[in-house]
């Protein structure tokens, strides 16, 4: 059997610190935290579940859930980032598509994608060498009917069987779930963030209570956390296949010039990685 | 909630996938606006861009954040990073790439 070594949950970009310096730093500080975590855990294989903020999926043709199955792909030049080469892992991403498909999830395939901050920062963050073999998981939210927070929890419990049932023994794989947290995007309200809904949406995961959250409708997210809050659907996928794993709490910070509740955890199983 | 027509939100995802219709909106829109068949009332809602306009004419968000970046003039995306929110963290996010 694989080892899933446990997840982080973190964002998937940041902004100018231009007035806000401190939060900014505390927040960079906590991304180069969470670099080091994963340089100790030294995963083999990367899943990052992410949405996309319609760069390669919009309004044309609505996806849901797809999975990268590429071998290798080119990230998308955006928020101020180079256009970077991230090695997919083919045999990985087909095989947990085919069984997802024994356990009620038709997944589509994605073969030609080029990802942008949603993945490309959060991959530059953990694996800034840029050799860890990556998957992405897209759970699309900013979609009219988005999978829900319900169904996403789930898949990240049939990814944890996949790798505990499938997997070579020597493969270690780390989920990252990336977004959030609470922010309301050019629609009225902006510039609200939900302290208290974050803080209840940190506890539950690292109290191994994810089940908690994802049993919420995606209404209820996007009323108490705003349209971009029903990010953490990444987040409950992500929590889902650590099941059981220590938590912790990263960093937190509400910043209102950047909009957003920006937040990071842990949630890892803590025997020797190696 | 107002949903946008489907051809307002084509018009935007066409154009932000062509580099050359983002420069050529950027420098004078009016011929997309005819083209994608927008009448006097939602072309003033879109140039004003206000969220509450946008809420009105039921643009999706981040469809939004496509329109407001087509509206001002800006160098072919390439494989270079363009200016973003993330320049001021760069050097230290990819020196261990870069070194």
């Amino acid at each position: 059997m694989g080892k899933l070594l446990g997840a982080i949950c973190m964002p998937h970009v940041m902004f100018p610190p231009d007035g806000v310096e401190e939060a900014a730093e505390r927040v960079f500080a906590g991304m180069m935290e969470i670099r080091r975590i994963v340089e100790r855990l030294n995963p083999t294989l990367i899943v990052m579940a992410a949405g996309d903020h319609f760069n390669n999926f919009d309004l044309a043709v609505q996806i849901p859930i797809g999975v990268v199955v590429a071998d290798e792909m080119t990230s998308l030049a955006d928020a101020g980032l180079p256009s970077q080469v991230f090695p997919g892992h083919r045999e990985f991403a087909e095989g947990f598509v085919r069984f997802a498909s024994k356990h009620d999830f038709e997944i589509v395939q994605i073969e030609e994608v080029r990802p942008d901050h949603g993945i490309a920062f959060p991959k530059t963050v953990v694996d800034p060498a840029g050799h860890i073999p990556i998957v992405p998981v897209y759970l699309n939210a900013v979609i009219p009917v988005p999978p829900s927070p319900a169904r996403c929890h789930r898949l990240g419990q049939v990814l944890k069987g996949y790798v505990e049932d499938c997997r070579p023994a020597d493969e270690k794989v780390l989920v990252i779930g990336t977004g959030g947290l609470s922010h309301w995007l050019r629609v009225p309200g902006e510039g609200r963030i939900a302290e208290d809904f974050d803080s209840h949406v940190i506890a539950a995961l690292i109290d191994g209570d994810s089940a908690r959250i994802a049993a919420l409708p995606s209404e209820e997210i996007i009323a108490a956390s705003g349209n971009g809050g029903l990010e953490i659907i990444s987040w409950l996928f992500a929590a889902a296949a650590a099941e059981g794993g220590f938590g912790r709490k990263v960093f937190y910070e509400p910043i209102p010039a950047w909009v957003t509740g920006m937040g990071a955890i842990e949630l890892l199983h803590l025997s020797d990685p190696d | 909630m107002t949903v946008a027509p489907y051809y307002i939100h084509r018009m935007i995802q066409a154009i932000h996938r062509d580099p050359e219709a983002c420069a050529a909106f950027a420098s004078d829109p009016a011929p997309y606006y005819a083209r994608y068949g927008l009448d006097q009332r939602q072309i003033a809602l879109l140039e004003d861009a206000s969220v509450a306009s946008m809420t009105e004419l039921g643009v999706h968000p981040n469809l939004q954040m496509k329109y407001l970046r087509m509206r001002t003039p800006r160098p072919a995306a390439g494989e270079s990073a363009l200016p973003g929110p993330l320049d001021a963290y760069l050097d230290r996010l990819l020196e261990k790439r870069n070194g």
